[in-house]
């Protein structure tokens, strides 16, 4: 199975680098509303990290289903967004129940992975965030946790 | 001017407007950022000897250079005021995010003045500023009262900044509150309550202004590595800043004891992290950016303190709520940090103001019919029974909420013998009789007794650190240069917003190369140290436009005059004689006059005149 982003809620402190560092890689900027991903705060004790799960734990609101021009589409078990065909309608980031799909300088965008190299997980050397192969209950938990379906 | 927003936004709550200025150019070589530049709008907007409590007093909250950037450890945010501890200089930082999110909302400092008329909330979301009415949040705590914002605003990605009840009530050293971390020193959410304003709520939508955004992805992945291999990480996430606490009482001689009266605590294993992060902590909580998160999300799932949740209890804490009071009991304490936290109270004057009450008891000075328990010296469960108290302003906590030193004015009776404060504020966790270098930095320390203002204590215990080898703890000899550099090097930590826990990673060789990548100019760490010896002088000049003198230079009378009672410290005071020498020698470090007055020649040379 492809290794996507794995979330361990369990270990997360809350500092939120993997935000900061996500939009210096994709949009060499610091900006943590551009992020493709989110640490949810919900009380003391729980900071969540909110990633996609490239179509493995979407279930039927899943943004590849609803993109009215097609530009979202599943390459090698990552799910993509085509630049030159995105309207930036909207409609992939009502969708996604995880909320981490942005529209950045009006193209919608999400998680890629860093191109085989997501930097989120390389800097979360606590182990909030990992690169492995996905289990489907961390996902559906943390959609628990975040109080969504 | 790269690395900064450039605006400075000005909100005048008896006004409610609001009005934006431009950040002037030539701060950036002068201030840096962060403390520096509130220290600068402190300076410019402060009335001087207006009432800490009324509306000429001014809060300034700075982000710092490095506020957001993936630099880890320096994720902080910093306060300016005058505090109502001190009726001087007042400062406080805090690892809460809200400074990321003042510089993401396009501010490189926010300046709050005057008063509203009900309690009121500041919402900002880059050029959108509403002051919004807080009078459903009133009497709510700080863990209550962002949700309710949150709810109230329909969103869960906003920064807030919030006081809880001991803010509302005007508790002398109450804090402000940012997602479970503080801003806790000299009483700025004191000022804030006084103010009517109950938080401060920021969203911000822009890019953080870098001059070379692909060289700090650099330098952010470069630290990291770093970080990991340092032989200190490990113990620092396992344990946090409390690591030291058993060597600091068994091996050094110099944790504060029952209100000072002794420096060794013989219930310290049980307040040491060594004995409680195995079986409390549940993970690790971090400030913004931190790659080497030393807060512990400490939990109760049992017995009488069942439902204790709570960021800490960090070094400070262990001794100001514990050994302070005498108290080995961590639950006790940890729930006592947890009531402190959530009514916004700082745990370290909370704990000296309780510690203090406990000898005036056991002296006689206090009764049972006076504070309502017997409150002596290791009664655990009186310690969050007090905080309870004080925060709420209830019985004798409505005395000891004034803090010691206006509480012994009160009380009367010799108690002021027994008050362990510097110009009014409560001192942290070391025992300086034993740390003499410490004692001067204690008393030089603009606001009030600190150890951060300096940080010089993991080098006088040790010898040597940085620059500085051969250095004898019970000696006051040579201590000027040493606290005066190391004063302005932890300046620089606070303009950049570092944590002092990180200072053996960065020391200041660490910081150019990514102050150059930030700002696109060159510093060397010579500038930066005048950077620090700048802003030091500015908080001087504050104080003494205040009308403080040399006087208040000082040490309590417990430090000048009993000696430590036991242990490898045993038989060390700073004697008046010795104060004043290091004093001599510092003010002369300094290039100040014999009183502390910063001279002409200094000022001119720093570029202030």
């Amino acid at each position: 199975m492809t290794k996507i982003l794995v979330p361990y809620p369990e270990k997360c402190t809350g500092c939120r680098f993997c935000e900061i560092i996500c939009t210096l890689e994709n949009d060499g900027v610091i900006n943590s509303k551009k992020a493709r991903l989110r640490i949810e705060k919900r009380g003391i004790r729980n900071d969540i990290p909110v990633v996609c799960t490239q179509c493995i734990a979407c279930e039927e609101n899943c943004c590849t289903n609803v993109c009215p021009v097609e530009a979202i589409y599943m390459e090698n078990g990552v799910v993509r967004i085509d630049k030159d065909k995105c309207t930036s309608c909207g409609t992939c980031v009502e969708t996604c129940p995880y909320g981490v799909i942005k529209i950045v300088d009006n193209c919608a965008v999400k998680c890629e992975l860093c191109g085989g190299s997501p930097q989120c997980a390389k800097h979360c050397i606590i182990g909030a965030l990992k690169f492995e192969e996905p289990v489907k209950e961390r996902y559906l938990n943390v959609k628990k946790m975040i109080g969504v379906g | 001017m790269k690395g900064f927003a450039g605006k400075i936004l000005k909100i005048d709550l008896s006004k409610k407007n609001f009005t934006m200025i431009e950040t002037p150019k030539e701060w950036m070589g002068l201030y840096l950022g962060g403390d520096g530049f509130g220290t600068k709008l402190l300076y410019d907007n402060l009335p001087a000897k207006c009432d800490p409590l009324g509306e000429k007093n001014v809060i300034v909250i700075s982000p710092c250079l490095f506020s957001g950037l993936p630099i880890s450890t320096a994720g902080k945010t910093i306060f300016h005021f005058k505090s109502p501890l001190t009726d001087g200089y007042g400062e406080s930082v805090m690892g809460g995010a809200i400074g990321a999110e003042i510089r993401q909302a396009g501010y490189d400092s926010i300046v709050i003045t005057g008063k509203a008329k009900e309690p009121s909330y500041i919402y900002i979301n880059d050029e959108n500023i509403e002051i919004r009415s807080a009078k459903y949040l009133w009497g709510k705590n700080t863990r209550e009262c962002p949700e309710l914002i949150k709810k109230e605003l329909k969103t869960t990605r906003i920064l807030i900044a919030c006081i809880g009840q001991g803010g509302e009530n005007l508790v002398k050293f109450a804090t402000v509150d940012c997602e479970d971390r503080q801003a806790g020193r000299s009483g700025v959410g004191t000022v804030m309550g006084a103010k009517n304003l109950k938080a401060v709520a920021v969203v911000g939508d822009k890019d953080i202004p870098i001059a070379h955004p692909q060289r700090i992805k650099e330098l952010a992945t470069e630290w990291v590595e770093k970080i990991k291999v340092h032989p200190t990480f490990a113990e620092d996430t396992k344990y946090g800043t409390g690591e030291f606490l058993e060597w600091m009482s068994n091996d050094r001689g110099t944790l504060p004891t029952r209100n000072w009266k002794q420096s060794q605590f013989e219930g310290n294993k049980t307040i040491s992290p060594y004995y409680w992060a195995p079986k409390y902590s549940k993970k690790n909580k971090a400030c913004l950016s931190c790659l080497k998160p030393c807060g512990q999300l400490f939990e109760i799932t049992e017995g009488k303190y069942k439902g204790t949740a709570v960021d800490g209890p960090e070094y400070e804490t262990l001794f100001s709520l514990g050994s302070c009071c005498g108290n080995s009991d961590i639950e006790a304490l940890s729930k006592a940090n947890e009531l402190c936290d959530i009514y916004g109270i700082d745990t370290i004057s909370a704990g000296g103001v309780i510690g203090f009450a406990m000898e005036l008891y056991e002296k006689g000075i206090l009764t049972e019919k006076d504070v309502g328990m017997k409150l002596n010296f290791g009664n655990s469960d009186a310690v969050p029974k007090m905080v309870e108290m004080i925060a709420l302003r209830k019985g004798i906590g409505n005395v000891l909420a004034e803090g010691v030193k206006r509480a012994s004015e009160k009380i009367g009776k010799g108690s002021e013998n027994f008050a362990i404060h510097v110009k009014g504020q409560e001192p942290p966790a070391y025992d300086v009789r034993g740390i003499k270098g410490m004692g001067l930095a204690f008393a030089t320390s603009p606001r009030g007794a600190c150890h951060l203002r300096s940080g010089a204590y993991g080098l006088e215990l040790t010898g040597k650190w940085w620059k500085f080898s051969g250095v004898d703890r019970f000696s006051s000899k040579n201590k000027g240069v040493e606290i005066k550099t190391m004063e302005d090097l932890m300046t620089v930590y606070d303009c950049l917003g570092v944590c002092k826990f990180s200072r053996h990673l960065f020391f200041l060789e660490g910081f150019p190369p990514i102050i150059e990548a930030v700002t696109g100019r060159k510093y060397t760490e010579d500038e930066l140290l005048k950077v620090g010896e700048r802003v030091n002088n500015l908080k001087k000049l504050i104080n003494l436009r205040e009308g403080f003198t040399k006087a208040d230079d000082t040490l309590p009378k417990r430090i000048m005059s009993e000696p430590i009672p036991e242990g490898p410290a045993k038989g060390n005071y700073i004697k008046p004689e010795e104060l004043e020498e290091m004093l001599d020698d510092y003010y002369k470090a300094r290039g100040w006059d014999k009183e502390g007055v910063p001279s002409k020649e200094k000022l001119k040379e720093l570029g202030m005149l």
